[in-house]
Protein backbone atom coordinates (compact mmCIF):
# COMPACT_ATOMS: atom_id res chain seq x y z
CA UNK A 1 0.00 0.00 0.00
CA UNK A 2 0.78 3.95 0.09
CA UNK A 3 3.20 5.21 2.44
CA UNK A 4 1.67 8.80 1.62
CA UNK A 5 -1.68 10.39 2.07
CA UNK A 6 -3.50 9.97 -0.98
CA UNK A 7 -4.58 12.92 -2.93
CA UNK A 8 -7.47 11.29 -5.43
CA UNK A 9 -9.37 8.13 -6.26
CA UNK A 10 -11.27 7.41 -9.46
CA UNK A 11 -12.88 4.66 -11.08
CA UNK A 12 -12.76 4.19 -14.94
CA UNK A 13 -16.00 4.40 -17.09
CA UNK A 14 -16.67 0.82 -16.56
CA UNK A 15 -15.72 0.22 -12.82
CA UNK A 16 -13.88 -2.57 -13.42
CA UNK A 17 -10.34 -0.36 -12.44
CA UNK A 18 -9.84 2.04 -9.87
CA UNK A 19 -6.78 4.66 -9.98
CA UNK A 20 -5.37 6.60 -7.08
CA UNK A 21 -2.55 8.92 -6.84
CA UNK A 22 -0.89 10.36 -3.57
CA UNK A 23 1.79 12.42 -2.77
CA UNK A 24 4.14 9.67 -3.67
CA UNK A 25 4.71 10.28 -7.57
CA UNK A 26 3.42 7.55 -8.46
CA UNK A 27 0.19 6.27 -10.33
CA UNK A 28 -1.62 3.39 -9.18
CA UNK A 29 -3.69 1.48 -10.66
CA UNK A 30 -5.95 -1.90 -8.84
CA UNK A 31 -9.09 -4.58 -9.80
CA UNK A 32 -11.84 -2.84 -8.33
CA UNK A 33 -13.66 -6.38 -7.95
CA UNK A 34 -10.64 -7.91 -5.56
CA UNK A 35 -7.98 -4.57 -4.70
CA UNK A 36 -5.05 -6.35 -6.72
CA UNK A 37 -2.71 -3.80 -7.84
CA UNK A 38 -2.50 -4.02 -11.16
CA UNK A 39 0.40 -1.55 -12.38
CA UNK A 40 1.57 1.66 -11.81
CA UNK A 41 2.54 4.81 -13.43
CA UNK A 42 6.14 6.40 -13.37
CA UNK A 43 7.23 9.77 -14.51
CA UNK A 44 5.63 12.50 -12.32
CA UNK A 45 8.48 14.37 -10.39
CA UNK A 46 6.29 15.72 -7.16
CA UNK A 47 2.95 14.70 -5.38
CA UNK A 48 0.43 13.92 -7.72
CA UNK A 49 -3.02 15.47 -6.88
CA UNK A 50 -5.35 14.33 -9.35
CA UNK A 51 -5.85 11.49 -12.13
CA UNK A 52 -9.01 10.66 -14.78
CA UNK A 53 -9.79 8.29 -17.54
CA UNK A 54 -11.32 8.68 -20.88
CA UNK A 55 -14.38 6.76 -21.56
CA UNK A 56 -13.46 4.07 -23.43
CA UNK A 57 -10.50 3.35 -20.42
CA UNK A 58 -7.72 3.94 -23.08
CA UNK A 59 -6.25 7.07 -21.51
CA UNK A 60 -5.36 8.00 -18.09
CA UNK A 61 -4.66 12.03 -17.40
CA UNK A 62 -2.66 12.97 -14.45
CA UNK A 63 -1.67 16.75 -13.11
CA UNK A 64 0.97 17.32 -10.28
CA UNK A 65 3.22 19.22 -8.31
CA UNK A 66 5.60 19.05 -10.72
CA UNK A 67 3.55 21.33 -13.09
CA UNK A 68 2.79 19.01 -15.70
CA UNK A 69 -0.15 17.72 -17.04
CA UNK A 70 0.53 13.79 -18.48
CA UNK A 71 -1.29 11.50 -20.73
CA UNK A 72 -0.77 7.77 -20.08
CA UNK A 73 -1.27 4.67 -22.24
CA UNK A 74 -3.54 2.90 -19.36
CA UNK A 75 -2.90 -0.79 -21.22
CA UNK A 76 1.19 -0.10 -21.73
CA UNK A 77 1.87 2.34 -19.13
CA UNK A 78 3.59 4.23 -21.46
CA UNK A 79 4.04 7.96 -21.00
CA UNK A 80 2.47 9.58 -24.43
CA UNK A 81 2.08 13.69 -23.63
CA UNK A 82 3.72 15.80 -20.99
CA UNK A 83 2.19 19.70 -21.22
CA UNK A 84 4.41 21.64 -18.60
CA UNK A 85 2.94 24.14 -17.21
CA UNK A 86 4.01 27.41 -14.49
CA UNK A 87 2.14 25.69 -11.75
CA UNK A 88 1.27 23.40 -9.85
CA UNK A 89 -1.92 21.04 -11.74
CA UNK A 90 -4.46 20.36 -8.61
CA UNK A 91 -7.44 18.47 -10.80
CA UNK A 92 -7.92 17.40 -14.45
CA UNK A 93 -10.93 15.65 -16.07
CA UNK A 94 -11.80 14.69 -19.09
CA UNK A 95 -15.36 15.56 -20.73
CA UNK A 96 -18.09 13.21 -21.44
CA UNK A 97 -16.99 12.22 -24.75
CA UNK A 98 -13.64 12.07 -23.69
CA UNK A 99 -12.53 14.88 -26.91
CA UNK A 100 -11.29 17.03 -23.79
CA UNK A 101 -9.43 17.12 -20.63
CA UNK A 102 -10.12 20.30 -18.03
CA UNK A 103 -6.97 21.38 -15.95
CA UNK A 104 -6.72 23.74 -13.37
CA UNK A 105 -3.30 25.60 -12.57
CA UNK A 106 -2.46 27.03 -9.56
CA UNK A 107 -2.12 30.49 -8.48
CA UNK A 108 1.84 31.28 -7.62
CA UNK A 109 3.86 34.92 -7.57
CA UNK A 110 4.00 36.47 -11.01
CA UNK A 111 0.88 33.61 -12.56
CA UNK A 112 -2.53 33.65 -11.83
CA UNK A 113 -4.57 30.67 -11.37
CA UNK A 114 -5.78 29.23 -15.03
CA UNK A 115 -8.73 27.07 -16.28
CA UNK A 116 -6.97 25.07 -18.94
CA UNK A 117 -9.17 23.14 -22.19
CA UNK A 118 -6.76 20.67 -24.01
CA UNK A 119 -8.46 18.84 -27.32
CA UNK A 120 -7.72 15.29 -26.88
CA UNK A 121 -6.60 12.79 -29.59
CA UNK A 122 -8.94 9.35 -28.69
CA UNK A 123 -5.30 7.66 -30.74
CA UNK A 124 -2.58 6.45 -28.58
CA UNK A 125 -0.17 6.69 -31.04
CA UNK A 126 -1.44 10.00 -32.59
CA UNK A 127 0.07 13.54 -31.62
CA UNK A 128 -1.67 15.38 -29.18
CA UNK A 129 -1.70 19.41 -29.60
CA UNK A 130 0.84 21.53 -27.77
CA UNK A 131 -1.16 24.22 -26.90
CA UNK A 132 -4.61 24.39 -25.26
CA UNK A 133 -7.74 24.81 -27.30
CA UNK A 134 -8.95 27.51 -24.14
CA UNK A 135 -7.47 29.47 -21.65
CA UNK A 136 -9.79 31.11 -18.67
CA UNK A 137 -7.75 33.33 -16.35
CA UNK A 138 -9.15 33.50 -12.88
CA UNK A 139 -8.57 37.03 -12.34
CA UNK A 140 -10.64 37.08 -9.19
CA UNK A 141 -9.85 34.18 -7.08
CA UNK A 142 -8.15 30.68 -7.97
CA UNK A 143 -9.98 27.50 -9.09
CA UNK A 144 -9.53 24.62 -6.63
CA UNK A 145 -11.37 22.48 -8.64
CA UNK A 146 -13.18 21.56 -12.18
CA UNK A 147 -16.02 19.83 -13.90
CA UNK A 148 -17.35 19.59 -17.07
CA UNK A 149 -21.44 19.51 -17.46
CA UNK A 150 -23.51 17.52 -19.44
CA UNK A 151 -22.38 17.34 -23.43
CA UNK A 152 -19.55 19.76 -22.58
CA UNK A 153 -21.97 22.85 -22.31
CA UNK A 154 -20.37 24.34 -19.46
CA UNK A 155 -17.08 24.21 -17.20
CA UNK A 156 -17.81 24.74 -13.86
CA UNK A 157 -15.12 25.97 -11.29
CA UNK A 158 -15.31 26.10 -7.28
CA UNK A 159 -12.95 28.89 -6.75
CA UNK A 160 -10.90 29.84 -3.64
CA UNK A 161 -12.75 32.52 -2.39
CA UNK A 162 -16.27 30.35 -2.09
CA UNK A 163 -18.04 31.18 -5.23
CA UNK A 164 -18.61 28.60 -8.11
CA UNK A 165 -18.59 29.58 -11.67
CA UNK A 166 -19.88 28.25 -14.64
CA UNK A 167 -18.15 29.19 -17.87
CA UNK A 168 -19.13 28.44 -21.51
CA UNK A 169 -16.86 26.02 -22.46
CA UNK A 170 -16.38 26.96 -26.07
CA UNK A 171 -15.66 30.90 -25.47
CA UNK A 172 -14.73 30.81 -21.96
CA UNK A 173 -17.19 33.53 -20.85
CA UNK A 174 -18.30 33.58 -17.50
CA UNK A 175 -22.16 32.86 -17.60
CA UNK A 176 -22.73 32.91 -13.79
CA UNK A 177 -20.81 32.97 -10.82
CA UNK A 178 -22.32 32.65 -7.24
CA UNK A 179 -21.34 32.75 -3.54
CA UNK A 180 -22.04 28.70 -2.49
CA UNK A 181 -19.05 28.27 0.53
CA UNK A 182 -18.09 30.66 2.83
CA UNK A 183 -14.70 32.69 2.16
CA UNK A 184 -11.58 31.20 3.33
CA UNK A 185 -12.24 27.10 4.04
CA UNK A 186 -11.87 25.93 0.86
CA UNK A 187 -13.93 24.01 -1.54
CA UNK A 188 -11.65 20.82 -1.81
CA UNK A 189 -14.01 18.67 -3.98
CA UNK A 190 -16.45 18.60 -7.11
CA UNK A 191 -18.53 15.59 -8.16
CA UNK A 192 -20.70 15.81 -11.16
CA UNK A 193 -23.86 12.89 -11.06
CA UNK A 194 -23.72 10.30 -13.83
CA UNK A 195 -25.57 12.54 -16.43
CA UNK A 196 -23.60 15.61 -15.26
CA UNK A 197 -27.01 17.87 -14.60
CA UNK A 198 -26.22 18.39 -10.97
CA UNK A 199 -22.94 18.36 -8.77
CA UNK A 200 -21.84 18.36 -5.51
CA UNK A 201 -19.16 19.99 -3.48
CA UNK A 202 -17.33 19.20 -0.36
CA UNK A 203 -15.50 22.27 1.60
CA UNK A 204 -13.57 23.20 4.56
CA UNK A 205 -16.68 25.23 6.04
CA UNK A 206 -17.75 21.54 7.23
CA UNK A 207 -20.95 21.50 4.27
CA UNK A 208 -21.20 20.11 0.94
CA UNK A 209 -23.89 20.92 -0.97
CA UNK A 210 -25.95 19.62 -4.27
CA UNK A 211 -25.94 22.10 -7.45
CA UNK A 212 -27.96 22.49 -10.37
CA UNK A 213 -25.64 23.00 -13.37
CA UNK A 214 -27.45 24.72 -15.60
CA UNK A 215 -28.89 27.65 -12.60
CA UNK A 216 -26.09 26.72 -10.03
CA UNK A 217 -29.23 26.87 -7.65
CA UNK A 218 -28.32 24.89 -4.05
CA UNK A 219 -30.81 22.28 -4.65
CA UNK A 220 -29.51 20.11 -1.26
CA UNK A 221 -26.95 21.17 1.57
CA UNK A 222 -25.22 18.28 4.27
CA UNK A 223 -23.68 20.02 7.47
CA UNK A 224 -21.27 18.13 9.72
CA UNK A 225 -19.05 18.73 11.98
CA UNK A 226 -16.22 18.38 10.34
CA UNK A 227 -14.32 20.22 7.29
CA UNK A 228 -15.27 17.68 4.43
CA UNK A 229 -12.04 16.51 1.78
CA UNK A 230 -14.71 15.13 -0.57
CA UNK A 231 -17.91 14.19 -1.60
CA UNK A 232 -19.37 11.83 -4.11
CA UNK A 233 -22.50 10.61 -5.10
CA UNK A 234 -24.12 7.33 -5.10
CA UNK A 235 -25.86 5.20 -7.85
CA UNK A 236 -28.72 2.80 -7.50
CA UNK A 237 -29.59 4.89 -3.81
CA UNK A 238 -30.22 8.63 -3.17
CA UNK A 239 -27.24 8.68 -1.16
CA UNK A 240 -24.18 10.95 -0.85
CA UNK A 241 -21.18 10.03 0.81
CA UNK A 242 -18.64 12.33 2.47
CA UNK A 243 -15.35 12.10 3.75
CA UNK A 244 -13.04 14.58 5.81
CA UNK A 245 -11.79 15.29 9.03
CA UNK A 246 -9.48 17.76 11.15
CA UNK A 247 -5.48 16.55 10.69
CA UNK A 248 -4.49 15.01 14.50
CA UNK A 249 -2.10 17.70 15.09
CA UNK A 250 -5.09 20.15 14.93
CA UNK A 251 -7.33 18.77 17.13
CA UNK A 252 -7.10 16.41 20.35
CA UNK A 253 -5.90 12.57 19.80
CA UNK A 254 -9.31 11.73 20.71
CA UNK A 255 -10.82 12.69 17.29
CA UNK A 256 -10.43 9.05 15.94
CA UNK A 257 -12.61 7.77 18.71
CA UNK A 258 -15.28 10.62 17.73
CA UNK A 259 -15.65 9.44 14.54
CA UNK A 260 -14.18 12.32 12.65
CA UNK A 261 -12.44 9.96 10.16
CA UNK A 262 -15.70 8.12 9.14
CA UNK A 263 -17.44 8.06 5.58
CA UNK A 264 -20.44 9.74 6.48
CA UNK A 265 -23.78 8.17 4.52
CA UNK A 266 -26.32 11.37 3.93
CA UNK A 267 -29.88 10.86 2.35
CA UNK A 268 -29.35 12.41 -1.00
CA UNK A 269 -33.44 14.35 -0.86
CA UNK A 270 -34.05 14.41 3.02
CA UNK A 271 -30.43 15.49 3.59
CA UNK A 272 -30.35 13.32 6.99
CA UNK A 273 -26.53 11.49 7.98
CA UNK A 274 -28.06 7.55 7.38
CA UNK A 275 -24.96 5.88 8.64
CA UNK A 276 -21.34 5.75 9.05
CA UNK A 277 -18.50 3.59 7.95
CA UNK A 278 -14.85 3.64 9.78
CA UNK A 279 -11.68 2.40 8.59
CA UNK A 280 -9.03 5.24 8.27
CA UNK A 281 -6.68 6.63 11.07
CA UNK A 282 -6.43 9.77 9.22
CA UNK A 283 -8.68 12.56 7.51
CA UNK A 284 -10.41 11.10 4.27
CA UNK A 285 -8.95 12.70 1.66
CA UNK A 286 -11.00 11.57 -1.20
CA UNK A 287 -13.71 9.29 -1.76
CA UNK A 288 -15.21 7.82 -5.45
CA UNK A 289 -18.24 5.68 -5.77
CA UNK A 290 -18.30 2.56 -8.65
CA UNK A 291 -20.34 4.25 -11.77
CA UNK A 292 -22.95 0.74 -11.24
CA UNK A 293 -23.14 1.88 -7.49
CA UNK A 294 -21.80 -1.56 -5.83
CA UNK A 295 -19.10 -0.41 -4.18
CA UNK A 296 -17.02 2.96 -3.02
CA UNK A 297 -13.35 3.78 -2.32
CA UNK A 298 -11.79 5.93 -0.02
CA UNK A 299 -8.03 7.24 0.07
CA UNK A 300 -7.10 8.75 3.61
CA UNK A 301 -3.71 11.04 4.63
CA UNK A 302 -3.10 7.73 6.59
CA UNK A 303 -1.91 6.38 2.80
CA UNK A 304 -4.52 3.79 3.14
CA UNK A 305 -6.79 3.16 0.05
CA UNK A 306 -10.09 1.15 1.21
CA UNK A 307 -12.50 -0.65 -0.97
CA UNK A 308 -16.38 -1.11 0.14
CA UNK A 309 -18.41 -3.77 -1.57
CA UNK A 310 -22.15 -2.42 -0.29
CA UNK A 311 -24.20 -5.26 0.89
CA UNK A 312 -27.88 -6.64 0.53
CA UNK A 313 -29.13 -4.12 3.67
CA UNK A 314 -27.14 -1.17 2.22
CA UNK A 315 -29.27 -2.37 -0.99
CA UNK A 316 -32.66 -2.73 0.84
CA UNK A 317 -32.51 0.28 3.33
CA UNK A 318 -35.08 3.11 2.64
CA UNK A 319 -37.51 5.29 3.93
CA UNK A 320 -40.61 4.83 4.47
CA UNK A 321 -42.02 7.24 2.15
CA UNK A 322 -39.68 5.71 -0.53
CA UNK A 323 -40.81 2.01 -0.14
CA UNK A 324 -44.71 3.25 -0.01
CA UNK A 325 -43.89 5.60 -2.93
CA UNK A 326 -41.89 2.89 -5.17
CA UNK A 327 -45.07 0.51 -4.77
CA UNK A 328 -47.25 3.08 -6.82
CA UNK B 1 -50.39 12.59 25.31
CA UNK B 2 -46.93 12.26 25.01
CA UNK B 3 -47.27 8.92 22.32
CA UNK B 4 -50.05 11.02 20.55
CA UNK B 5 -47.14 14.30 20.01
CA UNK B 6 -44.84 11.99 18.92
CA UNK B 7 -47.46 10.33 16.08
CA UNK B 8 -48.21 13.93 15.45
CA UNK B 9 -43.89 15.01 15.05
CA UNK B 10 -43.65 11.67 13.09
CA UNK B 11 -46.44 12.70 11.09
CA UNK B 12 -45.19 16.54 9.96
CA UNK B 13 -41.72 14.57 9.02
CA UNK B 14 -43.18 12.02 6.94
CA UNK B 15 -45.12 14.81 5.12
CA UNK B 16 -42.02 16.84 4.68
CA UNK B 17 -40.16 13.93 3.28
CA UNK B 18 -42.80 13.16 0.98
CA UNK B 19 -43.09 16.88 -0.26
CA UNK B 20 -39.14 16.77 -0.91
CA UNK B 21 -38.98 13.18 -2.69
CA UNK B 22 -41.85 14.77 -5.17
CA UNK B 23 -40.04 17.67 -5.37
CA UNK B 24 -36.78 16.02 -6.38
CA UNK B 25 -38.42 13.52 -8.64
CA UNK B 26 -40.41 16.63 -10.19
CA UNK B 27 -37.24 18.01 -11.04
CA UNK B 28 -35.20 15.10 -12.32
CA UNK B 29 -37.85 14.29 -14.76
CA UNK B 30 -37.76 17.87 -16.23
CA UNK B 31 -34.16 17.51 -16.24
CA UNK B 32 -34.22 14.17 -18.10
CA UNK B 33 -36.72 15.10 -20.61
CA UNK B 34 -34.59 18.93 -21.39
CA UNK B 35 -31.60 16.47 -21.42
CA UNK B 36 -32.92 13.94 -24.05
CA UNK B 37 -33.99 16.67 -26.31
CA UNK B 38 -30.79 18.25 -26.02
CA UNK B 39 -28.92 14.94 -26.52
CA UNK B 40 -31.80 14.54 -29.69
CA UNK B 41 -30.52 17.67 -31.45
CA UNK B 42 -27.25 17.33 -30.76
CA UNK B 43 -27.73 13.63 -32.86
CA UNK B 44 -27.14 11.12 -29.53
CA UNK B 45 -28.67 8.65 -27.93
CA UNK B 46 -30.37 9.28 -24.76
CA UNK B 47 -28.28 9.24 -21.60
CA UNK B 48 -27.19 5.58 -20.48
CA UNK B 49 -28.29 3.69 -23.45
CA UNK B 50 -25.14 2.71 -24.09
CA UNK B 51 -24.16 1.80 -21.12
CA UNK B 52 -27.12 -0.42 -20.50
CA UNK B 53 -25.51 -3.54 -21.79
CA UNK B 54 -21.55 -2.81 -20.16
CA UNK B 55 -23.15 -2.64 -17.12
CA UNK B 56 -24.51 -6.20 -17.29
CA UNK B 57 -21.12 -8.08 -16.11
CA UNK B 58 -21.15 -5.73 -12.65
CA UNK B 59 -22.11 -7.36 -10.05
CA UNK B 60 -24.87 -6.29 -7.98
CA UNK B 61 -26.33 -7.29 -4.83
CA UNK B 62 -29.58 -7.01 -3.81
Amino acid sequence: MFERALTQVKYNKDGDLLFSVSKDHVICVWFSQNGERLGTYHGHQGAVWTIDSNPTSSILASGAADNTVRLWDIKTGKLIKTWDLPTAVKRVEFSEDGLFLVATTEQRMGHLGSILVYSINPDIEGEQDDEPSLKITCEQSKATVVAWSYLNKYIIAAHENGTISQYDSKTGEQLLNVQVHEKGPLVMDMQMSPDRTYFITASKDKTSKILDVNTLQVLKKFETDTPLNSAAITTKKEFVILGGGQEARDVTTTAARQGKFEARFYHKIFEDEVGRVRGHFGPLNTIAVHPAGVSYASGGEDGYVRLHHFDKSYFDFMYEVERTRAQH
Amino acid sequence: EDLIMESEASAIVIEARRRLLEEWRAWRSRIERDLAEEREDAGLPPFGADEEKEMEGATVIE
